[in-house]
């Protein structure tokens, strides 16, 4: 323990620098003084006296100098010296050196890359808000439901409630989670704007004050006499309002309403919520002009609004969520129906919803670890090549520990090589980091509404630092400790430079360490793949080429449901009219998005609960030839999908089969939830896809009476994106007020279900093909440089008369040994980590026999390449030569 | 040059510096390189600026502790002491230096043989 002492003694001596320098010089000073007072007075002359004393004292300088290293742990000077030696070693190595800060790089560049969207999901406050640490966010929890389908956000009923009831919070604020696409009428013509509802105590809550004009107050935001106005965000207002210094005041009319202006948020505000980026924010009590849902302020069973609240000061969370709890079971027993069960549950507020928190981080650290991991392999890589480097230096080692270097002195030696690479590696990694991010940003659906902003800010750059200079300890610390350990007599005295058995076999355990690790990644890498395909090959149960797609919502304008109607029917026939197009239809929405509606379906009326249960679509004639999916039967005529109680629905297989197994349903009746009456099944459509591509068969009824927002499907001969632009074009020819919330291909739209699969198999892939790069090279440098350090004994055996195949067996089978031993770990560990991975695989069981086996056979044949390079450079040694070379 | 002098054997100057404060209490660097010169009666060439380096060697490992105090004519001076633990540190190097000065003794007194 007493070095600790020392070291701790040290690093006081560090942070203390200055005074100490202080004290020692006053020290210095009296002891000169006392010693030319003592000559004085030995009768010497002034300059004699002081002359005298100085060389009985010695060089004050140099003792100073050593004084300060003793003190701390280094002079600045000795620094200076490591790092220019450290540079001066690496110039004179520049492929090896270049080859580590590539893998370096590599390493390092993904886990920046990877971090820099946990910072921008979980770790960046959100922008512009004043002391996020006293913001707390509220959730329901239902006691009775598992899951993250057991957390709601809050209705306005029980909002309210708790606004005016809490003491230990200053206030609480409220905002509608969903965004809501709006109509703004630009001189005319139709443009969509995103909006957000947010309560009056929004702005003031969150510490957020306007640039220009004032924000929303709790005043504008009275459900008895809602103001129609509306705070636009600064990007907004640079965009599409030319900035105007005088849009204070003015109005916009959106959805038909005319909402004036009232203020301009700061540059960069874009709320509580990630990914979504307002345009305006509108308060709360207008929320009828944006959800065309005239209870919902009322309704104790709408939840829809993410409540935080800003604690008062002196109280913490504990505190607030214990008072919480004492609102909601007063709730509870005033509204025994709605809110039976529901106990709030309160979060740091940050920019992901608490109740997904936990999913979002759980994902970001898979990828996280699994990239921790290739780093790892990078590591190894760079530590076995500076090993057999270190190796190569025992000589140097030798004489500079002879010359009186310490062993310490040695060390960080080493470890400044060693730094100055990763750092190198660090530097460049952020580059690749900013490359990657905005590479993994086009992973992302263009039909998800959402702008995530991936900055590379401070926190980026520190994990960068901090994983450099890790990397940079852990890979330089092994060859370090090693090549310090010299033992210097021993070795300067025989002219051996063969490596000691102790070296080799801990380059062996790095290598096995490598491997394992590569297998582990591989076989992740491979699972995730072969899931991808699988998705890609699942069928969606209609076609995913040669259809556009629109979404459109006139009934943001309030139109009548007479107008609503015969706008759609204007747009079809201009639809159809538009050259390449073959078919088209409407729906209420298409499967595999993000709405669904549910329905109970029964042969007959009944009140028994236990019905079954249907998803519904509704939709109009020709809606099945559009999307290419089968039907039996007959299609829905116009009449029949205009009407409101048609009574004809058509069915998939998987509740025909469900309802009528082994018969006919053509023609039978059913009676679905809440109709007075029941409908005959005209027609069987081919079971598909509606929730998500890996769920079990789903049952479905189609039926008409089409809501005002409908998405249009169009079916053409040729490419579907040559249509869109028309498309967009005729909806403001047939209504120059309207325009499609969203336009895109039908590939397009399957870019959501496909995005988990998608994600997680690029970037697992990615993760793969580097950890077998990255071992093959590790694997090839090794057995290369093994090779070389053994060319004398080499060629010794070859003139002793060993046959050049013997010579390749012995080099090869030192690697293949190696690899044999790595990959048994490997798949042990394969074995258990792909579990983790179970969720997000399609169609392929995580311990897959076949992709581990291809796993093995594919790193056993990298690795019989990665020996079999040097080992026929190690069979084409000439022994005359070899044994010359001594 | 006249006279020779012999250098500081390296390791001892410790020795010397805490058996110096062991025996003469708390001390300035002046007094315990004043204290040394006298014992070593002219014998030893101690450049006087390498008793502090031995001085924040010994405190680095705690075996003396300092404290800034009035010298004799009333200066400003640092005087260190020798604490609990560097008094067992000395008695351990002085039983070391006595088996080594020991075996020189011996070695030293060999007699040439035939």
């Amino acid at each position: 323990m007493q070095f600790l002492r020392v070291w701790a003694a040290r690093a006081i001596g560090l942070l203390t620098g200055r005074r100490q320098d202080l004290d020692f010089d006053s020290e210095i000073q009296t002891h000169l003084r006392l010693l030319t007072e003592r000559y004085l007075s030995q009768g010497m002359s002034r300059t004699d006296a002081d002359a005298a004393a100085r060389r009985q004292f010695g060089n004050a300088t140099l003792l100073k100098e050593r004084q300060r290293a003793q003190r701390g742990f280094l002079s600045p000077a000795e620094w200076w010296g490591d790092i220019r030696f450290g540079t001066r070693m690496i110039m004179k190595r520049p492929g090896s050196n270049a080859a580590v800060v590539l893998v370096l790089m590599l390493g390092i560049g993904m886990n920046a890359a990877v971090f820099s969207f946990v910072n921008a999901l979980l770790l960046r406050p959100p922008a512009g808000v004043a002391s996020m640490g006293s913001l707390l966010e509220i959730w329901w929890h239902n006691r009775a439901t598992g899951g993250v389908q057991g957390y709601f956000p809050f209705t306005y009923p029980d909002y309210a409630y708790f606004a005016d009831h809490s003491r230990s919070l200053e206030g609480l604020l409220a905002f509608d989670g969903d965004g809501h696409p709006t109509i703004w009428n630009r001189s005319g013509a139709g443009q969509v704007v995103q909006g957000q509802l947010v309560s009056g105590s929004y702005f003031p809550l969150l510490g957020v004050n306007a640039v220009l004009g004032r924000t929303l107050s709790p005043a504008d935001d009275q459900l008895a006499t809602p103001r129609p106005v509306v705070v636009i965000s600064h990007s907004f207002w640079q965009r599409q309002l030319d900035a105007d210094p005088g849009i204070v005041g003015r109005t916009l009319v959106l959805n038909g309403t005319a909402f004036s202006v009232i203020g301009v948020a700061p540059s960069g505000f874009t709320g509580l919520l990630v990914a979504t980026e307002p345009d305006f924010w509108a308060p709360l009590a207008t929320q009828e002009q944006f959800t065309h849902d005239k209870g919902r302020v009322a309704d104790r069973d709408g939840y829809w609004l993410i409540v935080a609240g800003r604690m008062k000061p002196g109280t913490d969370s504990v505190k607030a969520q214990a008072e919480m709890h004492v609102l909601a079971r007063q709730l509870e027993l005033e509204h025994p129906g709605s809110n039976k069960n529901l106990d709030p549950i309160v979060y740091p507020a940050t920019l992901v919803p608490g109740p997904y928190r936990g999913y979002v981080a759980a994902f970001t650290g898979l990828l996280l670890a699994v990239f921790a991991l290739v780093l790892l392999i990078a590591c190894t890589n760079a530590a076995s090549l500076s090993l057999a480097r270190a190796t190569g230096r025992t000589r140097e080692m030798a004489i500079r520990s002879a010359l009186g270097a310490g062993r310490a002195r040695l060390i960080r030696q080493m470890l400044v090589e060693s730094l100055l690479l990763s750092s190198a590696a660090g530097v460049a990694s952020v580059a690749l980091a900013r490359w990657m991010t905005q590479l993994l940003l086009q992973l992302k659906p263009a039909s998800l509404p959402i702008a995530l902003d991936v900055p590379l800010d401070w926190r980026v750059l520190l994990f960068a630092l901090l994983v450099s200079c890790a990397t940079g300890v852990t890979f330089g610390l092994v060859p370090a400790l090693r090549s310090a350990a010299v033992d210097a007599a021993p070795v300067l005295k025989e002219e051996t430079r063969s490596a000691g058995l102790h070296k080799s076999r801990l380059r062996n355990l790095l290598l096995i360490g490598e491997i394992a690790t590569c297998v582990v990644l591989l076989a992740g890498a491979a699972l995730c793949v072969r899931s991808l395909m699988h998705a890609n090959s699942i069928d969606p149960g209609f076609d995913t080429q040669h259809i556009a797609v629109a979404t459109l919502d006139p009934g943001s304008l309030g139109y009548s449901p007479e107008k609503v109607s015969a706008f759609y029917r204007r747009l079809m026939d201009h639809v159809l009219a538009l050259p390449g197009v073959t078919a088209a239809s409407y729906a209420d929405y298409l499967p595999l998005g993000t709405s669904e509606e549910v329905t109970s379906v029964a042969k007959q009326i009944t009140s028994d609960p236990n019905k079954g249960r249907s998803d519904v679509f509704r939709v109009d004639p020709g809606y099945f030839s559009t999307m290419g999916i089968t039907l039996r039967g007959r299609d829905f005529t116009q009449k029949e999908s205009d009407s409101p109680e048609p009574g004809v629905v058509i069915v998939n297989e998987v509740l025909a089969r469900q309802l009528w197994p082994g018969q006919d349903p053509i023609g039978k009746r059913i009676a679905l939830g809440g109709a007075k009456a029941t409908s005959e099944i005209i027609g069987v459509v081919k079971s598909g896809k509606y929730r998500t591509l890996g769920e079990e068969p789903v049952a479905v009824v189609y039926r008409g009476t089409l809501p005002p927002a409908r998405t249009l499907v169009i079916r053409t001969s040729g490419d579907a994106r040559s249509i869109l632009q028309e498309v967009q074009r005729q909806v403001q020819v047939v209504d120059p007020m309207m325009a499609p919330t969203g336009s895109q291909t039908i590939e397009e739209y399957m870019a959501l279900p496909l995005f988990p699969a998608r994600t997680t198999g690029i970037l697992l892939g990615a993760s793969g093909i580097l950890a077998v790069v990255l071992t093959a090279i590790g694997l090839f440098g090794v057995i290369a440089y093994v090779v070389s350090q053994r060319t004398h004994e080499l060629g010794v055996r070859m003139a002793l008369g060993a046959r050049q195949v013997d010579v390749l067996k012995l080099v090869m089978s030192q690697g293949l040994k190696v690899t044999l031993i790595g990959l048994s770990i490997g798949l042990v560990a394969a074995f258990w980590a792909a579990r983790l991975l179970a969720p997000l695989l399609y169609g392929i069981s995580s311990n897959d026999p076949s992709t581990l086996i291809g796993v093995a056979v594919g790193v056993t044949a990298v690795a019989m390449l990665a020996c079999y390079l040097p080992a026929k450079r190690a069979m084409r040694v000439d022994p005359a030569e070899a044994l010359r070379y001594e | 040059m006249g006279e020779r002098k012999s250098d500081v054997l390296q390791g001892t100057l410790d020795l010397m510096v805490l058996k110096t404060l062991y025996a003469m209490g708390p001390l300035h660097g002046f007094g315990i390189a004043r204290r040394i010169e006298q014992l070593s009666e002219g014998v030893l060439d101690l450049n006087e600026g390498t008793v502090y380096t031995s001085l924040l060697r010994l405190q680095q490992q705690g075996w003396i502790a300092s404290k800034w105090g009035a010298s004799e004519n009333n200066r400003k001076a640092r005087f260190y002491s020798i604490t609990r633990k560097g008094e067992k540190q000395l008695a351990l190097e002085t039983d070391n230096w006595e088996r080594f000065a020991g075996v020189i003794e011996r070695v030293l007194r060999l007699e040439r043989q035939g």
